[in-house]
């Protein structure tokens, strides 16, 4: 009996310790974000201040950081968009035609550093006078989303039974319209995983963005960095800057975690 | 409506021949069962036929058409599975009208054929719900509806009833039974259960390893089995097979089994003739052993053997028995004191009705 009681304590303790390592910064950078600077480089670190918005007025309102959250909205939401259209077949052609060998080639694309990309792409995306376009930024996320899409995709597409859409196609569809009628309608679950999943990755991607982005369509993250580089380091600044760009991921996160949990379950098990 | 002609079809998954040099023709309005035991080829030949699976090399006719390039759509066929495939996210309505929604037909009609195909069935109040709320029986139901509602010209059955229990599966036989005399439709039924192959069957054709052993009505298989392989796979419980030699002996043949020897009746003769002095394999089915009846006179048919166990059905009883070194299943009436286990009893075989077979080429001599 007691030493049940010990061990569950010490489980407790255990899960305490991690969650506190995981949420510390988060909660530091939280803090930091209401305070002013004075009580944010004070020590000891203040645990009871009188918390100000002025970082996050100073954020929105003298940055331009409207436009940068519409920057990586766009980028994000048609990577992911464009990674669906394309990634959808693929991962059912994997899915039901057995091509794993394919689906490993498209992750090993994924698990490549990114920067090996950028030198080709930053040369191929000049040429056609495309920095600082939408286009290039766009397409160069979807190397970002599209394994996420088709990794995820398939595994779910190959939990549905073949004769689903093999029913609908004796019943007189086409496998492209028994995919679109009978297949994608079963699949909201793992769809909805892979979007999220690889909306969060592309929101939170800063390599690609700095390099192929200038004003025009620099995105959230580039913007925080750049807030760095000015002058005096602002961290009431960066701090709210932070926030304001995590919070969406994490509300996403927290909307969709059923299934985002559910997905990525199955892939393991069943991948 | 329309028949169906296999030729020379062969399917190939890698090195393996599934479906091996398997020629074979099902009448128009016939109910035709192929059966046989997991990876005989049958549910591949059947997705042959769908257009599910392509042909490796042969020839597939549905009516006049041959359909080996032919996509499943075109082919005018209704499949039922053996999981039913029902879509999850239509209700029962929309699943039964699925192929006709496919085919644009209008909407009234649809109702009209769903609600028709629903009477038939007894689905009627089911038709707003989704597939889950339904039970395993309703669920086959939903599958042969949505079939039926097409009016193809070939009904195609992969194991339907497999997933039922055994007293629905029993109701079900029936049902199909009924259904195919009601529509008139050419059926291809694939099953493992020789027993739903005997009921429901016009004419069975029996694989096994890819290849066709046997066709022919139900009765005609049974009672004349072509080899060892359908000897053993039709009936149940399955024929004894016992090994004997065949002995010339007091102006005919007898066949000698080691443990006792019974006399080949004379209209064996001419086919056995040839055989004597030879191995045979002696083929008798339980229900053709019975205990000896205290009057009748031996014919040379009746040996001693001893109970090891007794199997009560009620009206019969399953005795397993032992003569010397062979095990024999028999299949009789319950007798009115009851049988022991370790009883020694006389038995009696029909004689006219035993099989023997040629133990090297397995097929049957008589």
């Amino acid at each position: 009996m007691n030493r049940k009681i010990v061990s569950s304590a010490l489980f407790y303790l255990a899960v305490a310790a991690i969650v506190l390592v995981v949420l510390f910064p988060f909660l530091w950078m939280l803090a930091s974000s209401f305070k002013t600077q004075v009580d944010i480089i004070s020590w000891p670190p203040k645990i009871f201040f009188s918390p100000t918005l002025q970082n996050y007025r100073k954020v929105f309102g003298e940055q331009d950081f409207l436009k940068y959250f519409l920057n990586s909205t766009i980028v994000g939401a048609s990577a992911v968009g464009l990674s669906l259209v394309l990634g959808l077949p693929a991962a059912y052609s994997i899915a039901r035609f057995r091509q794993r060998k394919l689906a490993v080639f498209i992750l090993l694309a994924r698990l490549m550093p990114g920067i090996s990309f950028l030198m080709p792409w930053y040369i191929v995306f000049s040429r056609l006078d495309l920095m600082d376009s939408y286009t290039a930024l766009i397409l160069s996320h979807i190397l970002i989303a599209l394994p996420i899409v088709v990794w995820i995709m398939s595994t779910y597409f190959s939990t549905i039974p073949p004769e689903m859409e093999e029913s609908a196609m004796v019943d007189g569809a086409t496998r492209q319209y028994a995919f679109w009628a009978i297949i994608l309608p079963l699949s909201g679950p793992g769809i909805i995983t892979a979007t999220t999943l690889s909306f969060i990755f592309s929101w939170n991607n800063f390599m690609f963005s700095q390099v192929l982005s200038m004003e025009k369509t620099k995105t959230l993250p580039i913007a925080v960095y750049n807030f760095l580089s000015y002058a005096e380091v602002d961290w009431g600044g960066v701090m709210a800057a932070a926030v304001a760009i995590m919070a969406p991921a994490i509300v996403l996160t927290m909307i969709f975690q059923k299934y985002v949990v559910k997905g990525l379950t199955m892939g393991a098990v069943k991948g | 409506m329309a028949g169906v002609v296999l030729r020379k079809v062969v399917k190939q998954f890698g090195a393996v021949k599934a479906v091996d040099d398997l020629s074979i023709e099902i009448q128009d309005k016939e109910f035709a069962v192929l059966v046989g035991s997991s990876g005989c080829g049958k549910t591949t030949a059947l997705r042959m036929i769908a257009g599910l699976e392509a042909v490796t090399s042969g020839e597939i006719y549905i009516g006049d058409t041959l359909v080996n390039d032919m996509a499943p759509k075109d082919r005018d066929i209704a499949m039922v599975f053996q999981n039913y495939a029902l879509y999850p996210h239509m209700n029962i309505r929309e699943n039964m009208g699925f192929g006709l929604r496919i085919r644009k037909i209008p909407k009234a009609e649809i109702d009209a054929r769903v609600e028709e195909a629903a009477d038939i069935l007894g689905l009627g109040d089911l038709l707003d719900r989704k597939p889950k709320e339904l039970s395993g029986g309703q669920r086959q139901r939903v599958a042969v509806g949505r079939a039926i509602v097409r009016k193809p010209k070939l009904f195609l059955f992969d194991e339907p009833l497999s997933n039922l229990d055994a007293k629905l599966r029993v109701a079900m036989r029936a049902e199909i039974s009924k259904l195919h005399r009601r529509l008139g439709a050419t059926i291809i039924y694939v099953t493992h259960d020789q027993v739903e192959a005997m009921t429901m069957a016009n004419r069975i054709f029996i694989m096994s390893k890819g290849i066709l052993e046997q066709s022919g009505a139900p009765m005609d298989v049974y009672s004349k089995p072509a080899n060892l392989f359908v000897a053993g796979f039709i009936g149940s419980p399955a024929m004894n097979f016992i090994d004997a030699t065949l002995v010339a002996a007091d102006g005919g043949l007898v066949i000698d089994t080691g443990s006792f020897r019974v006399r080949a009746p004379d209209s064996f003769a001419s086919r056995l003739g040839a055989h004597a002095g030879r191995k045979v394999v002696f083929g008798v089915r339980p229900e053709d052993i019975a205990a000896r009846a205290a009057a009748s006179v031996d014919e040379g048919n009746t040996f001693a053997a001893q109970a090891d166990v007794v199997e009560t059905l009620g009206s019969e009883i399953f005795v397993h028995l032992t003569c010397g070194a062979h095990a024999i299943v028999s299949r009789m009436e319950a007798p009115e004191s009851p049988l022991r286990v370790g009883d020694t009893i006389e038995v009696q075989l029909k004689m006219a009705k035993t099989h023997v077979f040629d133990p090297e080429t397995s097929l049957t001599l008589v």
